[in-house]
């Protein structure tokens, strides 16, 4: 399809906190939204997506309820929750951490 | 509602919610699509591609719901249910080799380990030794007096050595409610050597050891409970111990036991008197025990004691010198002696049978794969992953370990008891031993490791579609592991069917070596008088009097004796040969000659037992008369002593007292040793009612015509009639001859129940194995009938290949028996190891059977009808 870029094993967590940060969503509107911002480069396993919303949901750190979505239909809808922002910021420094290393060994060597 | 329904209600909403929101995402997507040009089946199409397999996605949310693993561990369960339930014979023959195989190793092991692993109740128990002299007339080590105060004033490698009087002896508490009491007497260091601590009070002190101290006593946990209830207020309390006055200075603990393993109730100094010792010599006999010093090791200290030995020796008689030895042992080999070897061959036995147990189960875990490796592919079409596959399997196979592991616990429980009643008296500690927890639980794990380790192995191969229609992926390297399997079950039921027929013979021959008496009708009462109501020989000759002739009365009773002893036990009175002494011939000078027993007995004793008088006569009421002084000789004896000529009329005596006694009869042998060893020389001499000729214990002897059990009650009436309180022991003859036999009985029983377990469990083996293979072949079989090939050459065909493995098996047990055969030597009577016959024996039944289990599914492959067979195709 495109020169899409399979997602790391483990980053689709850290994507779908990030993406819900910013407002509630549900699973297709998460899909979209990490497809836009990252310019079409990054394609989510669209199979992967719902295990790992199912996931996130069991450990807590994100909350599901029925809505109303933008077109008027019965859709489900993922929030962010408290312990959820906490593991967002844990994993993004890391996340952070660890870029900066693998860049600083691209470099080098 | 229910729990049950309110969880069905929750999960089918759960489900509702997950198939909307997936559906949601499609119409989003397909509207994308829509948006973007595709027409609307297009866009649906791409919409549902891009989600990938739906069943696959639903099945991996599910897995992230809460109680996901429980609530799917239950449908495994299930499924692993009526998959068993489909299939009745594999479930049945799997479940029982389980049984078996996890039942018999638990009770064996819960029965051997109070033997080899018990730990001794003393603390560092690996310092504790048996030390002393062994000489052919007594294999457990002792000690003289004369030599022991010697070697005790420097216990070289030792850190303490202590002695006790050997065997505990009977004693009476006098007091109200008397009762007859087990009683040792043991130096003052004794506990102390053993590290046993007393519960309550204290151990004796240096002073109460010495000769004429106060008395002084400890009493038996058990008899502080029972008999004091428990009162802590018992010590410096006085009992009255055959009449005499003891004050109790402590309460052993409840795990305490004498190294010598008997039963004892109270503990009483030794109060050797060193003067006596050096004066007397050779002094008392003691049994001696010491605890080593640390880092030395029990060869090193007898290396130590040699020179000290070498100086015993001198002060030795002469003919004792070259048959002394000095000897030490750890107290465990002197406590287990040949109930060891036994031990670690029963053990060895039960482990080939887990082990065949555990080949089977593989082998039918293996089979039971291959056939459902078609519906293994449809399950990983529909969308199960390899781990759920796998966990599915693992569910099966542990499902079968709980049944086989249940079914064990029962069957190791019911061997236990067996084991029990059949030998309970001649295996230590066999009566204490319960089913050991950690013998259940390790079996049980091997046997489900072995269950889930052959289940898993063909679950790992992921199935490949292929199989979807029908066709079998060709033998791989599993071809080679069944076979071998069987050929090793094989060799192991050989080795075990070489064993038991070593030892079933074994035992015949033991049974059925003549006794030299008749057992059977005669019934025995073994009684001994305590010594604070019959202290002195006339009580004691008048009470075995009068019972006598109570027992003269019986209308049944056809005779009626008395012996201070009683055959073919060993217990009984000896002496040494060179004790012999023949008028107007030397004595003997050359060593001690072995042992001679000897007996004193009322005339009708050769009647009663059945003996035989060979030559001359037996006692008369005359020969107890004061002045005649009477002997007579066991065959064995007269043929020594007198070689060359009669024995009749000669004069001799023993052990340089006594008066010379006249032979006047030779009786027949007489098994005296236990029915294993070779009988010791013997003679009799008259039970005479005079002072230095009583005995205060000794046996009656009832000869009935009647069966002699019948007259039991009647025979502890009477006794009961002169002394309500006495313990008397009643058997029958054939009882006390059979507890003689009971550990080679025990032996040669359940290793013949091993060795019929294992030809079992490989029949059954076979049987599966030939059955599978001919299962896979049906179609090859087929075309060969189509191609003119004959039933019987299928038969032969299908037998051909399995023959060789059997064959290889068989060879393989035959060498292992060869090495099983020799290790059982030691426990065989009148049988050789290289007694060919057994091990051909098990051979041509083993063969006969592995053929048979084969024959019965190779007939199958016979009746393949080749139409059938390729329509499959």
């Amino acid at each position: 399809m495109s020169p899409a870029v399979e997602i790391l094993q483990g980053t689709l967590d850290l994507l779908i906190l990030k993406t819900l940060a910013l407002e509630p969503m549900h699973g297709w509107g998460i899909a979209q939204r990490i497809q836009q911002v990252s310019r079409d480069i990054l394609q989510i396993q669209q199979g992967s997506l719902y295990p790992a919303l199912y996931r996130l949901e069991r450990k807590k750190w994100i909350r599901a309820e029925w809505g109303a979505s933008e077109n008027n239909r019965r859709a489900k809808f993922y929030t962010l929750t408290k312990t959820g922002r906490q593991q967002l910021e844990r994993e993004m420094a890391d996340w952070k951490q660890m870029s900066t290393a693998v860049a600083l060994i691209l470099q080098r060597v | 509602m229910t729990n049950g329904q309110r969880w069905f209600v929750r999960k089918r909403k759960w489900e509702q919610d997950m198939n909307d929101e997936l559906r949601f995402h499609i119409e989003r997507q397909t509207a994308a699509h829509v948006a973007a040009g595709l027409p609307r089946e297009e866009a649906r199409r791409q919409a549902r591609l891009q989600l990938g397999a739906l069943e696959g996605l639903k099945e991996n949310c599910r897995e992230q719901r809460r109680g996901f693993w429980l609530e799917s561990f239950y449908a495994d369960v299930r499924y692993g249910l009526r998959s068993l339930r489909n299939n009745p014979g594999f479930a049945a023959v799997a479940i029982l080799t389980l049984a078996l195989g996890i039942g018999a190793t638990s009770s064996v092991f819960s029965a051997v380990d109070r033997i080899l692993f018990r730990s001794l109740p003393y603390p560092r128990a690996d310092q504790l030794v048996s030390f002393g002299l062994t000489a052919p007339i007594e294999r457990n080590e002792f000690m003289l007096g004369s030599n022991y105060v010697d070697w005790r004033l420097a216990p070289g490698p030792f850190q303490s050595m202590t002695s006790m009087i050997p065997g505990v002896a009977n004693c009476d508490l006098t007091q109200q409610n008397p009762v007859r009491l087990l009683c040792a007497r043991v130096e003052g260091n004794f506990l102390p050597t053993f590290g046993v601590q007393p519960v309550l009070g204290r151990n004796f002190s240096p002073d109460e050891d010495r000769p004429n101290a106060p008395r002084v006593a400890m009493i038996s946990y058990g008899l502080w409970r029972s008999r004091f209830g428990g009162d802590p207020g018992v010590l410096a309390k006085t009992i009255s111990l055959d009449g005499n006055p003891a004050t109790i200075i402590g309460v052993l603990p409840a795990d305490f036991e004498m190294p010598t393993l008997l039963p004892t109730d109270i503990l009483l100094p030794e109060a050797l008197d060193e003067a006596v010792q050096r004066r007397s010599a050779p002094g008392a006999v003691l049994r001696t025990f010491a605890r080593l010093k640390p880092g030395i090791s029990v060869a090193q200290s007898a290396a130590a004691l040699q020179p000290l030995f070498a100086q015993a020796l001198q002060g030795a008689p002469a003919e004792f010198r070259s048959e002394v030895h000095l000897s030490v042992r750890s107290l465990r080999d002197r406590q287990m002696q040949d109930a060891r070897l036994a031990s670690w061959i029963l053990l060895g036995a039960v482990l080939a049978v887990l082990l065949i147990a555990c080949t089977n189960v593989a082998n039918l875990l293996l089979a039971r794969a291959s056939v459902r490796q078609r519906e293994l592919a449809v399950r990983a079409a529909l969308g199960a992953t390899p781990a759920r596959l796998l966990r599915q399997r693992l569910t099966e196979s542990l499902l079968l370990a709980i049944f086989g592991g249940a079914g064990g616990c029962l069957l190791a429980y019911a061997f236990l008891r067996v084991f029990v009643t059949i030998a309970q008296q001649a295996i230590p500690h066999l009566g204490q031993a319960g089913l050991d927890g950690r013998a259940v639980f390790f079996t049980f794990a091997i046997s489900c490791l072995s269950g889930i380790l052959f289940g898993l192995a063909p679950a790992l191969h992921r199935p490949s579609p292929e199989m979807l229609c029908g066709k079998e992926a060709r033998a791989t390297a599993r071809g080679l592991l069944r076979p071998t399997l069987v050929a090793a079950q094989i060799a192991i039921s050989l080795t075990l069917w070489t064993g038991a027929g070593l030892l079933l013979r074994s035992l015949w021959n033991l049974q059925s070596a003549p006794l030299g008496l008749e057992a059977q009708n005669v019934l025995t009462e073994t009684i001994s008088l305590g010594a604070y109501r019959y202290p002195a020989a006339p009580q004691q000759i008048a009470f075995f009097d009068e019972l006598l002739a109570r027992l003269k009365r019986l209308p049944g009773a056809t005779a009626v004796a008395l012996s201070d002893t009683l055959p073919p036990s060993g217990a009984m009175r000896s002496t040494i040969y060179s004790a012999m002494e023949v008028t107007g011939r030397p004595r003997p000078s050359e060593g001690t000659g072995g042992m001679v027993a000897w007996r004193a007995v009322t005339p009708q004793y050769f009647a009663a037992l059945g003996i035989t008088i060979l030559r001359g006569r037996g006692f008369t009421s005359d020969d107890q008369a004061q002045d005649q002084h009477s002997i007579i000789l066991s065959d064995s004896l007269a043929r020594r002593l007198f070689a060359s000529g009669d024995a009749m009329g000669k004069t001799m005596r023993f052990a340089q007292v006594g008066p010379w006694r006249t032979v006047v009869g030779v009786a027949a042998n007489v098994k005296n040793n236990g029915l294993a060893e070779p009988s010791d020389p013997e003679f009799y001499i008259p039970w005479k009612n005079e002072d230095n000729q009583y005995f205060r214990s000794a046996s009656l002897i009832l000869r009935t015509s009647v069966d002699p059990r019948t007259v039991t009650d009647w025979l502890r009436s009477e006794t009961a009639a002169l002394d309500p309180a006495l313990p008397v022991a009643i058997e029958t003859m054939p009882q006390r001859v059979g507890k003689l036999s009971q550990r080679p009985r025990f032996n040669a029983v359940l290793l013949a129940l091993f060795a019929g377990m294992g030809m079992l469990l490989a029949a059954v083996g076979i049987y599966g194995v030939v059955g599978y293979l001919v299962a896979q072949r049906t179609r090859e079989i087929g075309v060969r009938m189509a191609l003119g090939a004959t039933p019987p050459s299928i038969l032969k065909m299908v037998l051909g290949s399995v023959a060789r493995w059997i064959a290889a098996g068989a060879i393989a047990g035959w060498i292992a028996s060869w090495f099983a055969s020799r290790l059982l030597q030691s426990l065989l009577f009148q049988v050789s190891a290289r007694d060919p016959r057994p091990v051909a024996f098990a051979v041509a039944v083993l063969l006969l059977v592995a053929f048979l289990s084969a024959w019965i599914p190779a007939r199958r492959a016979m009746r393949v009808d080749p139409l059938v067979a390729l329509r499959y195709e």
